[in-house]
């Protein structure tokens, strides 16, 4: 169905009109074109035949009006057959031809007896309508004028122009299909750019590409370059934000660790009391600090379109993270990530949803930790498992809350799973956590695949 | 040990050294890339901590250069940028550990020794030669489990010559990781903390190797 405000429609429409209007002209010309020149052609064969009754006409030694020879035409004998001539005198007609039978043609009155060949419309027997051509004849040696007259039936010429015109009709209709037809492929193939554009544009907005790329009509190529400038500006406003927020971080960062340090100077020299409030405070901006750093550069990562990135190598790259920082633990890593495992969506949130849960793991666990992923229905879910003691049901629901924390003996700002279930929020994901047939905890992380 | 601290904050590089000399160790400070690279390329530090955004040159960079130069020295990268990607940059550059900004002092020391015990290729905290028992975490030496009190200098060549059990160590070596870069550096004071490290411990565990330095062994 195409739809009222479409650019087909308005192409296919505008020229669907010019083509039926320029065709109805052509035919009107064309058909007035023919009945003019048959009709040319027939006063031709009439004032021939004139010209012979004329030539005929003789009046020997005076005396009567006499014709030597008559028109050879068989069409003048037959009684009303459409084609006569007669040849007036004074007092009426004198000679008529024989297809005339019992009737005479009735001119009008010669306004102008010149010689000159005139033209009427008559009507002749049995109501025919009747072209007429006469001239005034005056013999050398004979006073007094004759008109003669030769005349055809309209019906045949007015017959001959319908065909004509109803053939005309028939070749102008087919062609108007054929052009409209030529039109419709034209417009097809005209907005096909468009069409390739369009989805383009689709597949950036479901992030399975980046930029536009190929080449485009001249007409749509500035589109498509504004539209990856546009692009471009984007990833850089984005990445100019997540700048700024990491130096924000950094600028903060440094103070509050010598703030920290201060505190613990002062608690070394007696002032407990102070330095508890103190640094209670300081870890409080402290999650603040990370938690929103986090939610920020996730936030605005989400708003570029086209990010793409497969699990495996981001799952490697954490892996040989941790087995440096936990290499004293010697901790056993089952990965099992299929290589074509895409996540939609920026690297950088991938691996902080990642390196928070794995690390998680590495906290708890007692040797084994696995990492393995499913992807069905456009979901991608990745489990990370460990054989750690796990939470229990209660547990589990609060272990998302900010600030969470079960063990104050393990290092952490018990921030990591509720970064991780902002994030996947972000990218209309989830997270769950569960029992592992290892024993400990098992994470769910279920995001949207590429 | 000696340690090396390339940090721009000249507060939080004052405190940090002020800590780690607290704690027994011969502290550098550097203030820039450059100069971290130039002192980590050139001194023998038993550990390297690391911040990431410096003047001149990036701590990344400098890590790949002395990784790149062969140098194994132990770093631990200290920084604001405490996302999971600049982690793995981070341990992909050749980093050992990585600490975000702002951190527990009790949590870095634990750390630092932690990578210098790694190093050396020892798995707990407590080194042990013939009764002589140190802990490197709480920096306590005890002689057949009675307490022992020596200087910050007696335990920083104790500590240094029980991670290198075994092992004949220089005297120059023994200067140059005792000592931070700035200090007056007399080779005859080693001989008098060993005398005295001798005396206090009252076992015969530090040998003198003629001409070579000493070494720390089961004695008999």
């Amino acid at each position: 169905m195409i739809a009222v405000n479409s650019l087909r429609l308005r192409l296919l429409v505008g020229a669907a009109i010019w083509i039926v209007l320029a065709l109805a002209v052509a035919g009107t010309l064309l058909a007035a074109l023919f009945r003019g020149h048959v009709e040319r052609r027939l006063e031709a064969e009439l004032a021939t035949q004139l010209e012979q009754i004329a030539a005929a006409l003789e009046r020997p030694g005076a005396g009567s009006l006499i014709l030597t020879h008559q028109p050879s035409d068989p069409r003048l004998r037959k009684p009303y057959s459409g084609f006569y001539w007669q040849v007036d005198g004074a007092e009426g007609p004198i000679f008529r031809s024989r297809s005339l039978w019992d009737v005479a043609l009735r001119l009008p009155t010669e306004t102008s007896p010149d010689g000159k060949v005139h033209r009427h419309r008559i009507t002749g027997p049995e109501g025919q309508q009747l072209i007429a051509l006469d001239r005034t004849v005056t013999l050398a040696d004979a006073p007094g004028a004759y008109r003669v007259v030769a005349a055809t039936d309209e019906t045949e010429l007015t017959a001959a122009a319908a065909a004509f015109t109803r053939t005309l009709a028939i070749s102008l209709g087919v062609l108007a299909v054929a052009l409209v037809a030529a039109v419709a492929i034209q417009v097809q193939v005209g907005l096909k750019p468009l069409h390739r554009l369009r989805a383009g544009v689709a597949a950036i907005r479901e992030g399975r590409i980046k930029r536009l790329e190929g080449s485009f009509p001249t007409e749509t190529q500035p589109l498509v370059e504004d539209l990856n400038a546009l692009l471009q500006r984007n990833e850089e406003v984005v990445a100019r934000g997540r700048t700024q927020a990491g130096n924000l971080a950094h600028g903060l960062k440094t103070p509050l660790s010598i703030l920290a340090n201060e505190v613990d100077r002062l608690a070394a020299d007696g002032a407990s009391q102070l330095s508890a409030a103190m640094r209670g405070q300081i870890a409080t901006m402290r999650q603040q600090i990370d938690y929103h750093l986090a939610r920020t550069r996730a936030a605005a990562a989400f708003d570029v379109p086209g990010a793409r990135v497969p699990v495996a190598p981001s799952v490697a790259a954490i892996h040989r993270t941790l087995a440096r920082l936990y290499v004293d633990r010697e901790l056993q890593f089952a990965i099992e990530i299929p290589a074509d495992h895409v996540f939609r969506g920026e690297q950088q949130d991938l691996e902080e949803m990642l390196g928070n849960l794995m690390e998680n793991a590495c906290k708890w666990a007692r040797g084994r930790i696995a990492a393995t992923s499913r992807h069905d229905d456009g979901l991608l879910t990745i489990t990370i498992e460990d054989d750690g003691p796990g939470l229990a049901h209660e547990q589990q629901g609060h272990a998302l809350v900010p600030g969470a924390r079960f063990d104050d003996n393990v290092p952490g700002t018990g921030l990591g799973l509720a970064i991780v279930r902002d994030l996947a929020t972000l990218y209309n994901g989830s997270i769950k956590l569960g029992s592992s047939t290892l024993g400990g905890l098992r994470a769910e992380l279920i995001l949207p695949a590429g | 040990m000696r340690i090396l601290i390339v940090e721009d904050d000249p507060l939080l590089s004052r405190q940090l050294a002020d800590t780690l000399s607290r704690a027994g160790d011969a502290v550098d400070c550097a203030g820039d890339g450059e100069e971290g690279h130039f002192l980590g390329d050139t001194e023998p530090y038993d550990a390297v901590v690391l911040d990431l955004g410096l003047p001149r040159m990036d701590g990344i960079t400098v890590l790949k250069r002395w990784r790149a130069a062969g140098r194994t020295v132990p770093v631990l990268i200290l920084t604001a940028r405490g996302s999971w990607p600049e982690k793995v940059q981070g341990i992909d550059a050749g980093a050992d550990d990585y600490l975000a900004k702002p951190f527990q002092t009790e949590e870095l020391l634990a750390r630092l020794r932690a990578l210098i015990r790694r190093a050396h290729g020892h798995a707990t905290t407590e080194l042990a030669c013939a009764g002589v028992m140190l802990d490197t975490r709480s920096g306590k030496v005890t002689v057949h489990g009675a307490p022992v009190d020596l200087s910050a200098h007696e335990y920083r060549v104790l500590r240094y010559l029980m991670h290198r059990k075994g092992q004949v160590v220089a005297r120059t070596e023994l200067i140059e990781h005792i000592y931070a870069q700035d200090f007056d550096r007399d080779s005859n004071t080693i001989e008098v903390f060993v005398a005295r490290l001798r005396r206090k411990l009252g076992v015969n565990v530090i040998k003198t190797i003629r001409g070579l330095g000493y070494r720390l062994e089961e004695p008999g």
